[in-house]
């Protein structure tokens, strides 16, 4: 039994890193191409290519559990990242750019989940994946492309930071009344429950700085690797029991670092570990993602797609003008904005665990194929908007 | 001289360096310790990226930015015309067959061509001896000359 697990474990480590060179190789995000490699393998169609079987990985609880330490790490990063200084400092620039971003995205995801007869629940859950841009992809698309040292950079982080601390809300709302299942009274205890919960971690957070300073303090990189994976796991862990979002607990667990002087060395240790387990969790989407059900969804995907793009185009273009940049920056804000990624398939995963109606195979089918076209259109476009400055090149300052 | 520094969430930190005008040049440092240099002439323009350093490679680089192995002298500002001739000190060890002769009686100048500028004698300095001035053992010649009339000096002493 024990064997069968390792195989299953190795096989889907030595898939990913075969994808992952692939997509390396060919000037593309990772994240895409891990899910596809969770798709091929996995034991939905394609189950096999001509003669060749390709259902290689079939139950797969093990790596389910490692997934999860791959959601939780993702989102106690989001937080150990969210730096209260500096949102109080670019405050006023924040709030322009984020609620032109949010009111739009957001808005036009709500308009095509009505349009497309979704309940409310799972209009909410919808609108949320076509809204979160994708932090990874596009931090590294910024740095690939040369554009972090250009000022567009900082009104495309300044986006993204709004966006993580929407999300982290949101989550916990959603995760709440989703998780706690029912009528309007359960959803509402399971809320109360929720915001209890995660408001004693802010506390925690806020006044605990010192402690977290004194019990973290220690020489060797691997008992800090442990101490911080164990506490963010335990907290995460204790939330779900409690029907909170294991992602959004993770996430305030990781606020608390932020303003310890252990950020440096989490970055350095801990990263690692997360870039592994959220590879692991990219693959699983892609196990448990059936393809027919994404050949379901293919009309409102294109509609999806066609419109959020240009959704994020705008409010990115409108959103740098009153960062005060210039058009051609503006519109590359907006470009910059368009991949879609890791967040997009937290709420679906989130969306999974629910289980019912669309929330159990039509939203998540569509997130992952969604999440497949955008981050790749996302950073094609980039090389694009690249190549069309670059003509333009003769004024720059239009 | 201004320096603008900005948290990049997730990579690390962004310095901008002000050079003349509205030219920058942008300094990305990763927290892996990556260093990532661009250039922006101005305002307008998109940045290019430079050079790309590890933590080590820059901190090395930085020092010789620093000046800390080599400060180049103002060239305009050294006023001593020494040609291709250098300045030595010389130690006239007791054996030496120059000991208790006067500097006109050694004919340093004659035989070697470096000029005695100085001598130093335990704490005393006397600068531009004279011709009558005679030599000890522990003496110590302050010469100006090539190299070629410093070595010169340096086989007489030990004659």
């Amino acid at each position: 039994m024990a064997g069968e697990v390792l195989l299953e474990v190795g096989i889907a480590l030595t898939a990913l890193a075969i994808g992952g060179t692939l997509a390396v190789r060919a000037n593309q995000s990772v994240i895409p191409m891990y899910i596809l490699v969770g798709i091929l393998v996995g034991p939905n169609v394609p189950t096999h290519l001509g003669p060749i079987p390709l259902t290689l990985v079939e139950s797969h609880e093990f790596i389910d559990v490692l997934a999860e330490l791959g959601i939780v790490l993702l989102l106690f990063f989001l937080g150990l990242e969210f730096n209260i200084e500096r949102l109080v400092d670019g405050w006023n620039q924040l709030v322009g750019i984020g609620s032109v971003d949010f009111v739009v995205n957001f808005g036009v995801g709500v308009v095509l989940g009505f349009v497309f007869g979704f309940s409310p629940i799972e209009t909410l859950f919808f609108a949320g994946i076509v809204y979160i841009s994708s932090s990874a992809v596009i931090t590294k698309s910024l740095i690939e492309r040369g554009w972090i040292a250009n000022p567009e950079s900082e009104a495309i982080l300044g986006t993204l930071v709004f966006e993580d601390i929407l999300i982290a809300v949101y989550l916990a709302l959603l995760s709440a009344v989703a998780l706690g299942g029912g009528g309007l009274e359960t959803a509402a205890v399971s809320v109360g429950v929720a915001f209890a919960f995660l408001g004693g971690l802010t506390l925690l957070a806020f006044y605990g700085t010192q402690y977290v300073e004194r019990l973290f303090a220690v020489d060797s990189d691997e008992l800090f690797l442990l101490r911080v994976l164990g506490v963010t796991t335990l907290v995460g862990g204790a939330a779900l029991a409690l029907g909170v979002s294991e992602a959004v607990a993770a996430f305030f667990v990781g606020t608390a670092f932020s303003t310890t002087g252990h950020t440096n060395r989490i970055e350095r240790v801990v990263s690692p570990a997360r870039d592994l387990f959220a590879a692991i969790f990219f693959f699983s989407i892609g196990l448990t993602t059936d393809v027919t059900v994404i050949a379901e969804v293919v009309v409102l995907l294109a509609v999806a797609v066609v419109l959020t793009t240009l959704t994020k185009l705008t409010s990115g273009t409108v959103g740098g003008r009153l960062y005060g940049l210039n058009r051609r920056r503006s519109l590359r804000v907006g470009v910059g904005l368009v991949p879609r990624g890791e967040f997009s398939l937290v709420i679906a995963a989130l969306a999974t665990s629910v289980g019912t109606g669309a929330l159990g195979s039509t939203i998540p089918a569509f997130a992952v194929g969604y999440v497949l076209v955008m981050s790749i259109l996302g950073t094609v476009l980039m090389g694009y908007t690249d190549s069309v400055t670059a003509y333009a090149g003769g004024s720059p300052t239009d | 001289m201004t320096v603008y520094e900005t948290d990049v969430p997730g990579v690390g930190r962004k310095f901008e360096y002000e050079l003349d005008g509205d030219d920058r040049l942008v300094v990305l440092i990763h927290h892996d310790g990556k260093r990532e240099v661009f250039r922006r002439p101005s305002a307008d323009a998109d940045g290019t990226k430079l050079f790309e350093l590890s933590d080590k490679q820059a901190r090395e680089f930085g020092t010789i930015l620093e000046g800390a192995y080599f400060q180049p002298v103002d060239l305009d500002s050294v006023d001593v015309p020494l040609g291709e001739s250098i300045i030595e000190w010389t130690d006239l060890p007791e054996t030496s067959s120059l000991v208790g002769q006067t500097l006109r009686e050694a004919e340093v100048r004659q035989q070697t061509g470096v000029s005695v500028i100085a001598i130093q004698r335990g704490e005393r300095t006397i600068a531009n001896p004279q011709p009558e001035f005679e030599l000890e053992g522990g003496d110590i010649l302050v010469t100006l000359g090539t190299r070629d009339e410093q070595q010169a000096l340096n086989e007489l002493i030990s004659a």
